[in-house]
């Protein structure tokens, strides 16, 4: 930025400011040819599409029935993620011209914010331990374990609601806490490095779900399967337009908004979080200045794992009411989608939140796409993996798109390697 | 330069590590010999046999079961495992590492004639030596490759950390191949080529884009599980014969597999043990005692001191990603090898518990092999001590090898050191 003078930037037309290195645009671009990666996924697995194109020299029409087959294919299946993540035009036309059906109408839109929610909470956990050079690949870990911190609370203290929904969310972020605290003890103490720990904490984790759920206290009575008690209806984040329009969208969005303000204000405003800012961009100046690094990383993993609890348990809260072995395992975690929302967000909370709304649509876009075509979900991880590969490399991104240089950026390096 | 580096200025003297790791294995001696040993009654027996479970494999010299009494062997063995602990506290030996190993190969022992004490609860009740030995050398392997994989990559100054993507990939690839062309020759070659791909792509956006090596890697992984799960139910699930998952053959190794115990465990395996232990000592005379080992050193140590001698410190990255690539997907061909069908997520994290070991080897092939050894036991019996009904539940059991693995990283082994340049990308001056 130091090179443009500022007469140049604002006479910067927005068509040269479209082709400059944005992060905006970069991220842009990186889901456009996300997508592109994921049609090419689906034309090479489809075995019509493929069909279609062995025949291509057979007859003369050949070649433009196969391009119209592989467009169908590939139109057909993200029309259905979609009208499944977003609105389906009919069912909009249909509500808007008749004035009814308003709920089904809503539905994927519900739904989106429904996923996005806890998604965002992770997300900004992920984020804050990025920008103080800390790579939290637990959160997925830490929010189960905030999903059965909540669920305990939640079904076994008996209280009224303005006191047990804030006591069932704290349960949640000290679960968060109590699984981020080790990774971040050892880090510190013992220079263990964080990847490997709260990798490995997360199948911990995952085992610990099947043996709470499993064990006396947080069983469900009378059941032999491996699902928790529900929890009272004090505990629930209710639904925000009640139960009767059946959208499940509910007041968690509040939580993650209040998180959201909260992540700004302590990465913009707190003096904790400008050490943190400052130990992840420049450890010898840290250090230099004062601050303990052994705090800091302490409390870097407090607060990412706190989040990370507190999306698990708002997950629990707004949609089940209750753990089962399943719960955030395989398909369902939220841990590295986390990881791909906070480095397609840069690792800013504003940036964070549209990263997680686009990567909740795409995952239940994914479910509705397989239902209505038969690909599988995994289509969407697929997009998102791509998407962080690109977004994670700018420079490959600026080449291919031959877009201008703004600034030439130092390397800087979101984790470190195992040091000692 | 890193966050972990400044805290490490402040650390305590070496010493104090030495002892806490003594006194560690003074806790679990008088563990052994309080709980396994005193607390039985006098008149338990365990039994250990020594013949090969599986009945293909005729014991030439057939070895009478072993009965001992339960009490006083596990006794034994707990007062071993204090004396080493003592030796460790007061003479701080400048191998205390392999002296723990030694503590946790006598506590699983005491631990498995403990759980088949005779009138105990187990359903099964001897213990077969050799069954564990063969069951734990499988995973073992399979860890030595995603190491092996490590320390080429790690010698050169690129954190792998796709290793697991690669055993999903040589996994996957492994049992197509395998099934279509009943050939595990083809499989090897394709999973081969598909880790060397992925180690390529790593390379590519380290090297040339210099990416964050730790997060292309993850990404990978991700990429590779998502895939391979997708790809299991557009392909595998509809043509059920292309994941036939058929078993590599044991290839007996003549006169030398009739040696008991050894035998079964060393020398009758599948090519892919053969293959590994070729490359323990390839990697290991390379690295150590070659022009071209000496030169991986200085790129992974000092990169701007091996480009000033005339060594092209990006080729030299390029060609060892590439190559360890290449043995991790080998690994993975062998991991479906010896596990059978490939099913989405059944690598369940072993490739990141190869970089514990990578790690807790000291970045050497040897110590890496020693280290998968202990880890892969580790693994085989928290998998099937069910079977010993032992008073603990299954996913406490589950929980073990990853605790393991979290115990060595935390340096329970002692301050490592791994390659100074080590995930640092490097930029030409």
């Amino acid at each position: 930025m130091s090179s443009l003078t500022p007469e140049t930037s604002v006479r910067r037309a927005w068509w040269r400011r479209l082709f400059a290195q944005s992060p905006t645009v970069l991220a842009g671009l990186a889901i456009l040819l996300g997508f592109v990666v994921g049609a090419f996924v689906i034309i090479f697995t489809s075995p019509v599409v493929l069909r279609s194109w062995r025949h291509i020299f057979s007859s003369g029409g050949a070649i433009f029935s196969a391009l119209k087959i592989t467009a169908d294919n590939v139109g057909a299946a993200y029309r259905a993620m979609f009208t499944g993540s977003v609105i389906s035009p009919n069912l909009l036309w249909h509500s808007l011209s008749t004035g009814h059906g308003w709920s089904t109408t809503l539905t994927p839109l519900s739904e989106t914010l429904t996923y996005a929610t806890p998604l965002l909470i992770a997300s900004i956990g992920v984020g804050i331990a990025f920008q103080t050079g800390i790579f939290n690949i637990g959160a997925n870990g830490q929010a189960i374990m905030g999903g059965i911190g909540g669920a305990a609370v939640g079904s076994m203290i008996h209280v009224p609601m303005g006191l047990h929904l804030p006591l069932t969310l704290l349960a949640g972020v000290l679960g968060g806490v109590v699984v981020g605290l080790v990774p971040g003890l050892l880090k510190a103490y013992t220079g263990a490095h964080e990847v490997i720990v709260t990798l490995m904490f997360n199948y911990v984790v995952a085992a610990f779900l099947i043996f709470a759920v499993l064990s006396t206290p947080l069983q469900q009575p009378g059941q032999s399967n491996d699902i928790s008690r529900t929890i009272d209806g004090s505990a629930q984040l209710p639904p925000l337009f009640g139960v009767a329009s059946g959208l499940r969208v509910s007041y968690g969005i509040f939580v993650a908004a209040a998180v959201v303000i909260f992540a700004w204000w302590f990465l913009e405003r707190s003096s904790l979080g400008f050490e943190f800012r400052v130990t992840g961009q420049n450890p010898q100046a840290a250090r230099a200045s004062g601050i303990n690094a052994r705090f800091i990383i302490i409390a870097v993993f407090c607060v990412s794992g706190g989040l990370a609890g507190l999306a698990g348990t708002v997950q629990m809260q707004s949609t089940t009411h209750y753990v089962d072995g399943g719960f955030l395992i395989g398909n369902a975690g939220i841990g590295f989608t986390a990881i791909t929302v906070a480095l397609l967000g840069r690792n800013k909370p504003v940036g964070i939140m549209w990263g997680s709304i686009l990567f909740a649509a795409l995952g239940v876009g994914g479910r509705a796409m397989q239902a209505a075509t038969g690909i599988p979900l995994d289509l969407a991880t697929i997009i998102q993996s791509f998407v962080v590969l690109l977004v994670a490399t700018p420079v490959m991104i600026t080449e291919i798109f031959r877009l201008r240089h703004v600034s030439t950026q130092r390397i800087q390096l979101a984790t470190q390697g195992w040091g000692s | 330069m890193s966050v972990s580096t400044l805290v490490s200025t402040a650390r305590p003297a070496r010493d104090r590590r030495t002892t806490t790791i003594g006194l560690i294995m003074v806790a679990i001696g008088l563990f052994i010999t309080i709980a396994f040993g005193l607390m039985v009654p006098g008149w338990a027996h365990s039994q250990l046999t020594f013949d090969p479970i599986n009945s293909a494999v005729h014991a030439p010299w057939h070895l009478g079961a072993l009965t001992v009494v339960t009490r006083w062997s596990d006794v034994v063995l707990g007062l071993l495992a204090i004396a080493l602990g003592v030796e460790v506290v007061l003479r701080h030996p400048r191998r205390a590492l392999s002296r723990f190993g030694v503590t946790s190969v006598l506590f699983l022992l005491a631990l498995l004639l403990w759980s088949s004490r005779t009138s105990g609860p187990a359903s099964v009740n001897f213990v077969d030596l050799t069954a564990v030995l063969v069951g734990s050398s499988s995973l073992a392997m399979v860890l030595i490759y995603g190491s092996l994989s490590g320390v080429m990559c790690e010698r050169a100054g690129v954190v792998n950390i796709a290793i697991e993507g690669q055993f999903i990939v040589g996994a996957f690839l492994g049992s197509m191949i395998e099934s279509t062309t009943g050939n595990f020759w083809f499989a090897t070659l394709a999973g081969a080529l598909a880790g060397a791909l992925l180690g390529w792509v790593l390379a590519f956006l380290a090297l040339r884009y210099m990416s964050d090596q730790i997060i292309v890697g993850v990404v990978i992984v991700t990429l590779m599980s998502s895939l391979s799960s997708y790809l299991n139910l557009q392909v595998l699930t509809p043509y059920p014969q292309y994941n036939l998952g058929n078993l590599a053959p044991n290839v007996a190794i003549p006169l030398l597999y009739k040696i008991p115990v050894l035998g079964p465990v060393l020398f009758n395996q599948t090519g892919f043990f053969y293959l590994a232990v070729a490359l323990i000592a390839l990697v290991s005379f390379g690295l150590f005692r070659t022009r071209w080992g000496l030169r991986v050193r200085a790129v992974g140590e000092h990169p701007k001191a091996a480009e000033s001698v005339g060594i092209n410190v990006v080729a030299t990255r390029y060609r060892n990603v590439v190559l360890g690539g290449a043995i991790a997907g080998i690994g993975g061909v062998a991991f479906m090898a010896t596990q059978g069908q490939f099913q989405p997520g059944y690598t369940s994290g072993f490739g990141y518990i190869a970089l514990a070991a990578l790690i807790f080897g000291r970045w050497t092939p040897s110590g890496a092999v020693v280290a998968s050894v202990l880890f892969g036991i580790s693994s085989y019996l928290a998998n099937n001590l069910q079977s010993y009904s032992i008073p603990v539940s299954t996913e406490v059991l589950n929980m073990f090898p990853y605790l393991i693995t979290i115990a060595v990283v935390a340096g329970l082994i002692g301050r490592v050191r791994p390659p100074a340049a080590d995930g640092i990308p490097y930029q030409r001056s």
